[in-house]
């Protein structure tokens, strides 16, 4: 165990001297995810300007869900993110044996060495629009919080999760840089309000891929609008991640050649 | 003498898809792939000893990287067994590769944009190295591969003899029993190629440590091999001592000349010198062997009789070492 807690420690490291050696390069990419995913709170801020709005959700309300979205979107890339596209490398010049050749569990090796301090500003983004949002939307009782972090926590291993199946994919699409695309647009619906969703749509953002937790249902449980029934939805979440590790690690059997 | 590495009816086999040539075929097989088996590793048997030094010659293709990934247990056999060390390599992979060490001379280990310490300092937290080993084996490692001064620059400025020392490093720190080398001097100068060999004589002697190497370049072999094995298209067509590899092949270097007048009608044949190839009537490559005459010797009969611009002086290419073990052997099964 403190094996790999020291593992982890240096990964983060040398992620931070690779940031430290591309110093413009990591402040203009920061800068650049940052823009991107801020900009889309002021489309939202723009359409409440203009009179219209979500039926039923305040603007403030629907900023919070966006600033949970994008905190929940930081966190998972600065842990997640870089297994992507280091399996794609990995597996296109043929060199995932030199994963392989560490004592290590293969995946949490890459998660590891793969920290990605690029997305230190989307999630510093995040907490600033969430902090701006919460101060708007009345006092927060301490349980709602509680609530707030159990989801928080299932909606980054929902996050998580997806990340693991683009990364799986990634061993028979290899090089196929859209593969990042079909994540992002399945994970839109959680920017928004579920209730404005089909009845269908909202079902499957809950229970089969769980976006629904990535953005709304943990802001939700801050301003007191989940019910007992939402709770139901963690366990999809980690039932997720759990599938996303399982793919992912058939992938590397079939890679080792097992039956293959 | 128990072995440290029994393996025994090694096979394996890829089984990929025909990409077809040209517009019309590549749109077929879009539809419909037809499957190409390739049988990369064959039926090779064999046992190597602790301290042992093997080389494991032959052309590219042959199968050698496939058969020391399996070795390394990164990859499934097909079928046939493996045993190092007592452990099955890859189905005890985690607990097996911390008692290896390894180095892919196109596979680098280093992280790219940090300087070679900090992924010292990566493989200490790895395999759980003491601080103070830590430190005694780095000074000892830097210190005979003479790159102390390289340590700490980025690794994308280094050349590839430094970057390929710090792969020595990286492989080494742990202390394996067993290391495990594939084509570990391909592209590097003939500086760092003679640093690197008297690196692996070292470590051997001192620490009686085996290694398996693969090459398709016959000095390697020669410089450190006490034991060869040659595969060419999966087959094990050779296993047995330098020596015997040596009495197979004869004592023969391949002489490159660059004449600085023509040679045409010049007849170089004779009982110890071949002509291989005629380039031209200035370029000629000659097999010389040595074991009735000493290259230096040769040389100076040759200048005494023309006068040259250019020579370089070579071990018979691979190509040629698999066609005269099939020519010796005679009965070497295909
Ligand atoms: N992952 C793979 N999929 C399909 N064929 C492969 C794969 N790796 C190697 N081969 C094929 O197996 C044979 C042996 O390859 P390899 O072990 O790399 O040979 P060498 O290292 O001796 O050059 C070659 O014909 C090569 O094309
Ligand atoms: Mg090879």
């Amino acid at each position: 165990m403190k094996r790999y807690l020291d593992v982890y420690k240096q990964g983060m490291y040398s992620a931070l001297q690779s940031a430290a050696a591309y110093r413009m390069n990591f402040i203009v990419s920061s800068l650049i995810t940052l823009a991107g995913n801020i900009l889309f709170p002021l489309v939202t801020l723009l359409i409440y300007r203009a009179g219209t709005s979500f039926p039923g959700w305040g603007l403030y309300e629907v900023l919070l869900i966006q600033s949970v979205f994008t905190m929940s979107s930081g966190l998972s890339s600065l842990i997640f993110g870089g297994v992507l596209w280091t399996t794609m490398s990995h597996v296109r010049e043929g060199s995932f044996e030199v994963i392989l050749l560490k004592p290590l569990n293969p995946l949490f090796f890459i998660i590891a060495t793969t920290f990605s301090i690029d997305s230190v500003g989307l999630f510093l983004g995040g907490v600033s629009l969430f902090i701006f949002a919460a101060m708007h939307v009345g006092a927060i009782p301490v349980l709602f919080w509680l609530q707030f972090a159990g989801m928080f926590i299932a909606g980054t291993a929902v996050l998580a999760g997806l990340s693991l199946m683009m990364a799986a994919i990634s061993f028979k699409w290899v090089g196929n840089s859209r593969i990042s695309e079909l994540a992002d647009s399945v994970l839109h619906i959680g920017k928004y309000p579920l209730p404005i969703f089909p009845k269908a749509v909202q079902a499957a953002a809950t229970m089969i891929i769980p976006v629904g937790m990535v953005g709304f249902l943990p802001a939700s449980a801050l301003l007191g609008r989940v019910h007992a029934s939402d709770y139901a939805a963690i366990l999809p979440c980690f039932l997720f991640l759990a599938a996303g590790i399982w793919i992912y690690r058939h992938m590397i059997r079939l890679y080792e050649g097992v039956g293959g | 003498m128990m072995p440290v590495i029994d393996v025994q009816h090694l096979t394996k086999t890829y089984k990929t898809y025909k990409r077809g040539a040209g517009m019309g075929q590549t749109f077929k097989s879009f539809f419909q792939r037809e499957e190409v088996v390739v049988h990369a590793v064959n039926d090779i048997s064999f046992a190597i000893g602790q301290g042992e030094i093997c080389g494991i010659l032959g052309p590219n293709g042959a199968g050698k990287s496939t058969a020391i990934k399996m070795l390394c247990g990164a990859l499934y056999p097909t079928s046939g067994e493996i045993q190092v060390l007592g452990y099955s390599p890859a189905r005890d992979r985690k607990r097996y590769v911390g008692k290896i060490g390894a180095v892919f001379g196109q596979k680098s280990q280093l992280i790219w944009d940090i300087p070679p310490i900090d992924s010292f300092h990566m493989n200490k937290a790895i395999y759980g190295i003491a601080n103070p080993d830590f430190k005694s084996r780095l000074e000892e490692l830097t210190e005979l591969l003479d790159i102390a001064h390289v340590i700490e620059k980025p690794t994308r400025v280094l050349s590839l003899g430094e970057r390929m020392k710090c792969e020595f490093v990286m492989a080494m720190l742990h202390r394996p029993d067993i290391l495990f080398l594939d084509e570990p001097t391909i592209g590097l100068d003939v500086i760092a190629k003679v640093k690197i060999r008297e690196f692996i004589r070292q470590m051997n002697k001192k620490q009686n440590m085996t290694c398996i190497l693969t090459t398709h370049d016959l000095e390697d072999v020669e410089e450190l091999a006490h034991r060869v094995i040659v595969i060419n298209h999966g087959d094990k067509v050779f296993d047995d001592s330098l020596q015997q590899l040596k009495l197979f092949l004869g004592e023969k270097k391949r002489v490159n000349f660059t004449f600085a007048e023509s040679v045409q009608g010049t007849v170089f044949d004779n009982a110890y010198t071949k002509v291989i190839d005629r380039l031209s009537d200035f370029q000629i490559t000659l097999e010389v062997d040595t074991a009735h005459i000493s290259i230096s010797d040769f040389l100076e009969d040759i200048s005494r009789k023309h006068r040259f611009s250019d020579i370089s002086v070579k071990e018979l290419p691979i190509q040629q070492v698999v066609m005269n073990i099939y020519e010796n052997a005679g009965g070497v099964d295909e």
